[in-house]
């Protein structure tokens, strides 16, 4: 108990210098409200853009449809990298989560259905392949971008095992199929779905000891480790939580597909973390949080389909979020340059 | 509290990065001089030897000449991988740049003929250039930038390929004869990558440029103290990752005549960075050994044919190159005490 009181001291109260706290507290504040006001243009600019197609319910569904991949993966990857950490393994979990539903649920291959079983297996797999890169990243010491890049192939390798040689395993039960985006309250369940992971992730980041333990090892692991937080231990975990996440994102891109695919989460790794970039969250670690990170993943979608609705090629859709990424990371970066600061 | 700070020794840097010299007494991992001297050779031998003992027909007829083709790609784009990992950076946008070069190469050799090669390697050249400038310049992790780039690379291939196959209609005879078999039977390209590998290991060791390129990967912060130019520097193995995926992509039109954003070369990334760390390149930089890296190519040619050899379906290979680059850094990796790793 001690060590997290520690903790909460060397969070809480003042820096070195109380000057530039508040720099910083004000630069964050401003940052912030940066992303709220950008939203806002985006969304005035696509609606007189593309009167009679932006501005309507449906297609509000459809962003916050597309908005609930993102904001699944968005969560976990908000906690690694406020640890400083990298994950880069979501689009191999969620190709072998997502299929391990798809396998275990009624699908056109035949089988039985396993029901909720196939979910909590699906979830299972997602927590087993973080717990490995934590493993392979605090018992071998290998840096987390190469740990997880790793194991990114090996879940597309699990997954394209899991696929065999047989035709594509569609969801043979209509109400599986189409349950990610019937509505609920007016809204499709995917994104009620996203919603609920976002307010367990901003629960975690804030009151529990792992989200504390996460900011503080991210802020400056040396100190976080002397003040008692177990670096390991909140590695592991949060590593696991962000497996699940991933899982849980390939289990929902599954549903959204219909069917089962190894490549079912290709193009959303550079999403994410372009998303919960210019949300805020620094990569060094320390900074940021998973509100941020909903509004980046926000941002992202909104200018996406916006883009295509004012006839842009849906080919570019990458460069977007590429070019959004590249941009977040240089103007998050560009104050600190230094001519002796070094950046692997 | 007490245990804590202790088994943290206070004479380590503060530095995230742990210089090499203070870590020798505590390593665990194999001793990097030797796996860089004969370690990338041995491995790719003794798997050579294990998959000869079960599948004799790898030693002759058109098995060399496979493995050999089936490396030539991997190899050019793990010397690229290999010269930005001694600077101490990463470029994951490399297997995209590789099939852009593809494309550029199949839409210029008509208009073009034989100067498409040239351009296709300048415009890669520049594309690399560009990473670099941002990453040294801009001072951003070089793993989230070449993210980024990957997203802009592939796409611009598709913009460029319309979403279809691009094939290179006219003047094919410009680059099909790089797969024609040469020297000891194996390709021209193959030994066009070989002498690349060599000339690459006479610049890092036999000139001031790469001694002062290891200086970069070894301590940065030291080498700026030195007075050398460590932005340009970085700008310059960036440039040169991107000749190499153009030289790739150039490869892959000789070999398949056509380009497509998902086809031949788009799952370069991963078995170029095996590649360059199978070869003896250490990720945290300045050690490298471009002729290991020759050896490392050929090992992750092998691989798919050992494993099916030894009865592992050929479908879990993407499986098997995640678990040998984890493996290549692992055993190598410093292990310092109260080292941070991030």
């Amino acid at each position: 108990m001690t060590g997290l009181t520690t903790v909460t001291d060397v969070l809480t109260p003042a820096p070195p210098t109380t000057g530039a706290r508040r720099v910083r507290r004000g630069h964050g504040r401003l940052r912030s409200s940066g992303e709220v006001i950008a939203l806002l243009v985006l969304l005035l600019v696509f609606t007189l853009l593309n009167p009679g197609t932006f501005a309507t319910l449906t297609n509000a569904r459809t962003v916050l449809d597309q908005a609930a991949l993102p904001l699944v993966v968005g969560v976990g990857a908000t906690l690694v990298i406020l640890m400083g950490s990298i994950d880069l393994s979501v689009e191999g979990v969620m190709g072998a989560a997502g299929m391990t539903f798809v396998l275990l649920s009624a699908n056109s291959r035949g089988g039985e259905s396993h029901g909720a079983l196939a979910l909590v297996a699906a979830l299972a797999v997602g927590l087993l392949i973080g717990l490995l890169t934590a493993l392979i990243h605090t018992r071998l010491r290998v840096p987390t971008f190469i740990a997880s890049l790793g194991v990114w192939y090996i879940g597309l390798g699990v997954a394209t095992l899991l696929y065999g040689t047989e035709g594509i395993p569609n969801f043979s039960d209509p109400a599986t199929a189409n349950w990610a985006s019937r509505l609920l309250l007016g809204l499709p369940h995917s994104f009620w779905l996203a919603a609920a992971v976002v307010v367990l992730g901003l629960l975690v980041g804030r009151y529990t000891r792992l989200g504390r333990s996460a900011y503080a090892l991210g802020a400056d692991e040396r100190i976080a480790r002397d003040n008692g937080v177990r670096a390991a231990r909140t590695k592991v975990l949060v590593f696991v939580v962000a497996g699940g996440c991933s899982a849980l994102a390939g289990v929902l891109a599954s549903l959204q597909l219909g069917a089962g695919s190894v490549t079912l989460g290709a193009g959303t790794l550079f999403l994410t973390i372009a998303a919960v970039v210019i949300g805020g969250t620094s990569l060094g670690g320390g900074r940021g949080g998973v509100a941020r990170t909903a509004l980046g993943v926000l941002l992202l979608t909104v200018l996406n389909n916006g883009l295509i609705l004012s006839g842009v090629s849906p080919n570019i859709q990458s460069a977007v979020s590429g070019a959004v990424l590249i941009g977040a990371i240089v103007a998050a970066a560009w104050p600190h340059r230094s001519r002796l600061r070094v950046v692997k | 509290m007490t245990t804590m700070s202790t088994t943290t020794p206070a004479t380590t840097p503060a530095a995230p990065a742990p210089a090499p010299s203070a870590t020798g007494r505590a390593r665990r991992g194999l001793p990097p001089g030797l796996w860089q001297a004969a370690g990338p050779a041995a491995v790719f031998v003794v798997l050579f030897a294990v998959t000869a003992a079960l599948q004799p027909a790898i030693l002759s007829g058109v098995g060399p000449i496979n493995l050999t083709t089936q490396a030539t790609a991997v190899l050019l784009v793990a010397l690229g991988q290999a010269a930005v990992l001694h600077v101490g950076s990463i470029d994951l946008s490399n297997a995209a740049a590789a099939v852009l070069g593809a494309m550029v190469l199949a839409l210029a050799l008509g208009p073009l003929a034989a100067a498409a090669p040239l351009v296709t390697l300048l415009v890669m050249a520049l594309v690399g250039a560009v990473n670099g400038l941002l990453v040294a310049f801009t001072q951003v992790p070089s793993f989230a930038l070449t993210l980024g780039t990957l997203g802009v690379l592939q796409a611009a291939s598709l913009v460029v390929s319309d979403n279809t196959t691009v094939y290179a209609s006219a003047n094919g005879e410009v680059v099909s004869w790089l797969f024609i078999q040469a020297f000891a039977g194996l390709p021209v390209a193959f030994w066009f990558a070989v002498v690349v590998a060599v000339l690459f290991w006479l610049v890092l060791r036999r000139t001031s440029l790469g001694q002062a390129l290891t200086a970069v990967g070894l301590n940065e912060t030291a080498a700026v103290f030195s007075g050398l130019r460590t932005r340009w520097l970085k700008v310059a193995a960036f440039s040169f990752s991107g000749v190499m995926a153009g030289a790739a992509g150039i490869c892959i039109i000789s070999q398949a005549g056509a380009a497509s954003s998902f086809g031949l070369g788009s799952d370069l990334l991963l078995p170029g960075i095996a590649a360059a760390l199978i070869g003896g390149t250490a990720i945290t930089g300045g050690r490298t050994n471009p002729v290991g890296v020759v050896f490392g190519a050929l090992t992750v040619a092998l691989i798919p044919i050992t494993a099916t050899a030894l009865g592992v379906t050929p479908q879990a290979r993407s499986l098997v190159y995640g678990v040998v680059v984890i493996a290549a850094v692992a055993l190598t990796a410093s292990r310092a005490r109260g080292a941070v790793v991030k």
